[in-house]
């Protein structure tokens, strides 16, 4: 007689009891809501290493024959750094924080907009989610750089928009809508069980969302969030088409000033790319840690 | 009935467009109010077209349209503020207000007339030419056709050479990426502004590349007022004072302080507006 089966070990558990399951943020097949994150913590160290090498040394070789050398590159792009950096990618950390400032703010609206009973604001929260989700975040910087005035007269005090506001405003609507996603997410992956438990203690919907449920999801988001943020960040750069003053433009301005030369691209543009990594790595990795700390347990 | 309808609105018609017709022709001077309660004229430059408008490693602007501005200014007896512009905004800001004029390198083309006020004596002219290899020997502008150059985004004689000579330009934001397009040997020729390319070919880092075609279309660059006012205080005043330079030989002073490649135009205004009491 062959021995007595016993689901759970010699065969997989099966049950129609409800079960709560672990959180899993990524299932087969779903995307990675981290993968910029990962992908920026994966970059092995020596290819930055290797990066700046390559920055300082390798041009000398490649453009010996001209009288303009790379040192003077290099020299031109010291005398022209404290100010594409205090000009210049100040305003790209500025833009980056207010955007995201008011991007989380009305993402947390609208995603829990998103989660309503009531199909009036559950629908249309949904379409302006998808809809800024999907739009090119180019396309609607410069309907927002256009569209918007310059300056706005309210109760008789005339206030001037500068240029990077707008941008911030550009930047903040697919932040909101991507932030939506991850507000709606975090609420939906906790187990449903928990809403009729508290149903059943006669705790409001009210109570139940914003005393069991948001507390839950909080550390949740939190990985996300940053990993939106490291975006953005990396995004700002996108203003530069639009004459915004930021860290692209005004090394345009320096290239131009130092006539031009197309020695000085590589020095110029590479120090944007370092300074960015410089500030975006340590948020992949805070963001990674975040995740691994916050994860389920098994 | 009916009649009556078609007749008031036509009336209508009539009486709006006669308004619009005395508006236009009157001057309200709006701008130039506004700048003179501010006690601050904001001026739209360049700041990326070397040695018109350019950044010093401080930040701030300078440049020759900003000397002019400066001497518009002090003329106005109000402060000066530069915003740099770009050749894709500098009509849009002056339109909305953001700018009360701009000196921002533009030529004074027929379309552009339409949108901003653009007077008259121009303070600069240039034409357009390309930089080449020696080693290709382009002898015509015919010789072109067909080929990939490399050129400046938002500069009007792209089209113009595309249209003329069947030319393959491939445009970038910034002269540098052009010129180095132009080195990598991704296109054939740079097109540009014949004096800009004269003071390249002049630094003597460029002794491989040579400027071999006759300049084309030279084209006066046109400073812009508000297009209401073209004909109104601000417009007047701009085309007194830049006469005025054209006739004490400012304008060509400026041109040998930013060290540009004198210019006929320059030397043809100035005797033509000369004093004939001197």
């Amino acid at each position: 007689m062959s021995m007595r089966s016993i689901p759970g070990i010699h065969s997989h558990g099966k049950t129609d009891l409800p079960v709560l399951k672990p959180f899993n943020a990524r299932a087969a097949g779903e995307a990675d809501d981290l993968l910029f994150s990962r992908w920026l913590v994966s970059i092995p160290g020596y290819v930055w290493f290797m990066a700046i090498i390559g920055l300082v040394v390798g041009p000398q070789f490649a453009w010996a024959a001209t009288s303009y050398t790379y040192s003077d590159a290099l020299e031109a792009l010291v005398k022209w750094m404290p100010f594409i950096v205090k000009s210049g990618f100040l305003f790209n950390v500025l833009i980056s924080f207010f955007a995201m400032l008011i991007g989380t703010f009305l993402g947390v609206i609208l995603g829990l907009m998103q989660i309503s009973p009531n199909r009036f604001i559950k629908v249309p929260a949904q379409i302006i989610t998808q809809t800024f989700r999907n739009s090119p975040w180019l396309v609607l910087l410069f309907i927002v750089l256009l569209a918007l005035p310059f300056e706005m007269t309210i109760a008789g005090v005339t206030i001037r928009i500068p240029d990077w506001m707008k941008a911030v405003f550009g930047l903040c609507l697919p932040i909101m809508a991507n932030i939506a996603e991850i507000v709606r997410g975090a609420v939906q992956s906790v187990p449903s069980g928990q809403w009729e438990a508290s149903e059943s203690l006669a705790f409001t919907r009210q109570q139940t969302l914003w005393q069991i449920i948001l507390p839950q999801c909080f550390r949740r988001m939190i990985p996300p969030w940053m990993n939106w943020y490291a975006i953005l960040t990396m995004a700002t750069p996108l203003c530069s088409l639009l004459g915004v003053e930021e860290i692209i433009t005004l090394s345009r301005q320096a290239i131009e000033a130092e006539n031009n030369r197309p020695e000085l691209l590589v020095p110029f543009y590479g120090f944007a790319l370092l300074i960015f990594f410089a500030y975006c790595y340590p948020i992949a990795r805070a963001t990674l840690a975040l995740e691994r700390r916050f994860a389920v347990k098994l | 009935m009916l009649k009556k309808i078609v007749n008031t609105s036509v009336a209508t018609m009539v009486t709006l467009g006669v308004t619009a017709a005395s508006a236009q022709a009157a001057c309200t001077n709006d701008v130039w109010k506004k700048v003179m309660e501010r006690g601050k004229v904001i001026v739209g430059v360049k700041a990326d077209y070397k040695p018109w408008g350019y950044r010093d490693p401080s930040g701030k602007i300078v440049g020759m349209e900003i000397d002019i501005a400066q001497a518009m200014a002090d003329a106005m007896g109000v402060e000066l503020e530069t915003v740099a512009v770009q050749s894709s905004n500098r009509m849009q800001f002056l339109e909305q207000g953001k700018t009360d004029m701009f000196i921002a390198t533009m030529s004074d083309r027929a379309d552009r007339r339409k949108i901003v006020g653009i007077t008259s004596p121009a303070y600069y002219t240039s034409g357009t030419n390309i930089m080449a290899p020696k080693a290709l020997g382009f002898k015509a502008w015919e010789d072109l056709r067909g080929k990939p150059v490399c050129g400046k985004q938002g500069a009007f004689y792209n089209k113009v050479v595309t249209e003329r000579y069947g030319v393959n330009v491939v445009a970038f934001t910034g002269n540098a990426e052009a010129k180095q397009a132009l080195r990598d040997k991704k296109c054939v020729a740079w097109v540009y502004d014949d004096s800009s390319i004269g003071s390249d070919l002049a630094s003597g880092e460029y002794d491989a590349f040579e400027m071999p075609l006759s300049s084309e279309d030279d084209n006066p660059w046109g400073l812009a007022v508000p297009l209401a006012e073209r004909n109104c205080v601000f417009g007047n005043f701009m085309s007194g004072l830049i006469f005025n330079m054209h006739q004490d030989g400012s304008l060509i002073a400026l041109e040998k302080k930013w060290g540009i490649k004198a210019t006929d135009y320059l030397i043809k205004q100035n005797a033509q507006f000369a004093d004939w009491l001197k």
